[in-house]
């Protein structure tokens, strides 16, 4: 099946937005359409580790936009439009699309709300098992996909990226000391990193700055 | 299907003639950055009260008053727009008018050195010392006050967010002229008191717009405002309206291809240009240049001065009212049925005959006229928008079946056109003061359409078969070696009754330009990723 790779899934969505525009403009937003408000939204929302969706368990990433329309390729194309604005969301995830709609649902509940709450059908989601249905209804299959990472668990993961950084640090710091020197650093190094310990201290979800991204 | 064109995300004055709404009143209000922060935080709060292209279609729904927004490039600079977006303009935007004086004839009397002293306060290392546009139009002087107030507050709020920012970071200029002063902090603008419609030499103006596909307007306005299909004038079928992308980056346009603009898409999508021009009248050279010589020309000083514009001085057009007595008549009934239409006393067959009168005001083509015996080749509205005329009645005369459209010439150098006269002509026609047009044009691509037309239509004669003459109104004339003024125009003649064409000589530079420059109006959604800082290109 095209939307996995192992244990990775690529998800894909494309949720219709309302046509026009609300009869209640929000404050400051006089005139914009349903499709407007939708992307407003998404450009101030938090990014990196402070995403929302950072805090949805195993999201390898993930990204959210407004497809206005198809782009014309000039003649002697023929122009066509989309029926509707999209809202899209794509991501590469760890395990089984149900379990993971149910980790997203627990964690982001509200902002879910808030992103999808101008999306066509939308107003029919009231708990996990429609929100499970409303996704499965705008899933698109993904074709010819690449997954570049290894299929483990997140968790796993990020304290694989946080052990080699630390490791590649540990060499350059004790370069040339003696056997007993280094054994005895590498204790502490082990003792300080807990390799076995995938909870801490690791990498934050969703951090990609190195020199802020642990987790301690 | 969804509307093509986001309305809503279309800033007003690029879809809509704000003066057909009843706002006679405006100020253009111009800034400097000097924070990007304070810059950015001014367009984030500004941007809740900017007016969007949604159609007014009930008059309820018309407000008191519009505000919008537009930057040049070292004002998009001086908001860290990232340089690889702006690496995406065109030069002649990133130029600025005053480097593009050659082209478009900023030269002699129009020379820069001679404009409002706001456009020539550049800083050491600064190529644009104007940043942002900020234009108002109001229904009465009261509600405009109140406006340029709500804003003048709204900036002081933004600077007031960053104390730590030891300058004002946003700087509202000082320095256009009026009257007595040199030193007005906005540019004052308003429709003459009492004169409808009329500029300053006394010809009503803004009469045939420009109509494009989604533009949200009464759909009969592309009668002579959108492009020719060849059949009637005179009817919806001899118009189709031109592609939105010749005014509305993001849109495809008149070759079946988007417009170029900066990346990323979103955030050049729903833009245009703008061309601003504080353009000065010389009323008393107008007024004695048609009295003089309209004492020798037949028909006298009115019918030069319609010959000039290619429509009366009460906006009949050339082609369709030969005559003084025709256009008069034609004139003085639209009027009088306007005035019962707004009295509300006009019948039934008045309101009709008053929609077909207005309808006569633009829908006319050059077809019947392509001796120019009606309307001169020259004149001012022939050679701004010339129709069909390019055609020069040779049907196929483009040859590639593709492209071989009576408008195929014109099509692609088509403008909005947007402005209001201001200051006063008070007593004796006068050169001297402050007095003129605000002109503010729009299009997807400032060379192809405005600095074409200013070159090659306003300030030459070749694609009208008139060699070197310029537009007699707008054309930068100069003075010969006698240094007397250079302008000329062909009258032509008439062979159907005899009548000899006639040579208008030394005729003087009649508007001149004191200011101005290129500007980028973005959309909505635009603005607000300026105020969020996010563009991001890659």
């Amino acid at each position: 099946m095209a939307n996995k790779s192992g244990n990775a899934y690529a998800l894909t969505l494309l949720c219709p937005i309302l046509q026009g525009s609300p009869k209640q403009a929000p404050e400051g937003m006089s005139d914009q359409t349903y499709a407007d408000l939708v992307r407003y939204y998404l450009q101030r929302l938090r990014v990196n580790e402070q995403s929302p969706m950072a805090r949805v368990p195993n999201t390898y990433l993930s990204r959210l936009w407004v497809l206005n329309d198809v782009p014309y390729q000039g003649r002697p194309a023929v122009l066509e439009h989309l029926k509707s604005n999209y809202l899209v969301f794509s991501s590469n995830l760890h395990g089984e699309l149900e379990a993971y709609l149910k980790g997203m649902w627990t964690a982001i509940e509200r902002e879910i709300r808030e992103i999808l709450q101008y999306c066509v059908g939308f107003d029919r989601v009231t708990n996990l098992e429609t929100f499970i249905e409303y996704i499965k209804l705008c899933q698109v299959k993904t074709t010819f996909f690449f997954n570049g990472s290894t299929d483990e668990p997140l968790a796993a993961q990020l304290k694989s990226l946080y052990l080699k950084q630390e490791l590649s640090k540990f060499a350059f710091e004790n370069q040339g000391k003696s056997p007993a020197e280094l054994q005895a650093a590498f204790r502490a190094f082990v003792a300080r990193t807990q390799p076995a310990n995938l909870a801490r201290p690791t990498w934050k979800a969703g951090a990609y700055h190195l020199d802020r991204v642990v987790l301690d | 299907m969804f509307s093509e064109v986001d309305l809503g995300d279309i800033q007003g004055n690029i879809v809509k003639a704000y003066g057909r709404y009843g706002f006679p009143v405006a100020r253009y209000v111009f800034y400097h950055i000097s924070s990007a922060e304070v810059g950015r935080q001014f367009i984030a709060d500004i941007v809740p009260i900017v007016t969007t292209s949604v159609p007014w279609l009930d008059p309820s729904t018309i407000p008191l008053v519009t505000t919008n927004l537009a930057f040049t490039y070292e004002g998009l600079r001086h908001l860290d727009v990232p340089e690889d977006t702006l690496h995406g303009f065109s030069d002649e935007f990133s130029m600025g008018m005053k480097a593009r004086r050659d082209i478009i004839g900023d030269t002699g009397p129009n020379h820069f050195s001679r404009w409002d002293p706001i456009w020539n306060a550049e800083e050491p290392g600064e190529t644009q010392h104007v940043h942002i546009l900020v234009s108002i139009n109001a229904r009465t002087e009261e509600i405009l006050e109140g406006r340029y107030q709500d804003i003048r507050r709204i900036l002081a709020n933004a600077i007031a967010k960053f104390p730590e920012i030891n300058k004002p970071g946003v700087t509202q200029l000082v320095g256009h002229r009026g009257p007595g002063t040199d030193n007005l902090p906005y540019q004052p603008a308003a429709a003459l008191a009492g004169r409808g419609d009329k500029e300053h030499f006394g010809y009503s103006d803004g009469i045939s717009g420009t109509f494009f596909r989604g533009c949200g307007e009464d759909p009969m306005l592309v009668v002579g405002g959108g492009k020719p299909t060849g059949k009637d004038p005179r009817t919806l079928a001899g118009w189709e309206p031109l592609e939105p992308g010749e005014f509305i980056l993001g849109q495809p346009d008149e070759s079946g291809a988007y417009p170029e603009a900066p990346g990323p898409p979103l955030f050049s999508r729903n833009g245009t240009f703008l061309v601003y021009r504080k353009l000065h009248q010389n009323v008393a050279s107008f007024h004695s240049y048609v009295e003089e010589e309209g004492r020798r020309f037949p028909g006298g000083k009115e019918a030069l001065a319609a010959k000039f514009a290619g429509r009366w001085r009460n906006g009949a057009p050339l082609v369709s009212f030969p005559t003084e007595a025709e256009a008069n008549a034609f004139v003085g009934e639209a009027v009088a049925l306007q005035q019962r239409v707004w009295a509300k006393t006009a019948t039934p067959q008045e309101q009709a005959r008053l929609a077909e009168l207005k309808l006569q005001f633009v829908a006319f083509d050059y077809v019947e006229d392509l001796e120019g015996a009606r309307c001169p080749f020259g004149a001012h509205t022939r050679r701004m928008n010339p129709r069909s005329a390019l055609e020069f009645g040779q049907k196929g005369a483009f040859g590639n079946p593709a492209f071989d459209t009576p408008g195929a010439l014109t099509n692609r150098r088509r403008l909005l056109r947007r402005g209001l006269p201001y200051g006063l002509v008070e007593g004796h026609p006068s050169d001297e003061g402050d007095h003129g047009v605000v002109l503010m044009l729009l299009n997807a691509d400032l060379s192809r359409q405005f600095e074409f037309v200013q070159q090659q239509w306003v300030h030459f004669g070749n694609d009208f078969k008139l060699a070197n003459d310029k537009d007699p109104i707008l054309g930068n004339h100069g003075t010969n070696r006698n240094c007397r003024a250079a302008g000329r125009m062909i009258i032509e003649g008439d062979a159907k009754t005899n009548t000899p064409p006639y040579f208008c000589g030394n005729m003087p530079t009649l508007v001149e330009t004191r200011g101005g420059d290129y500007f980028f109006v973005p959309s909505l959604t635009c603005l607000r990723m300026i105020g969020l800082g996010i563009v991001d290109p890659t």
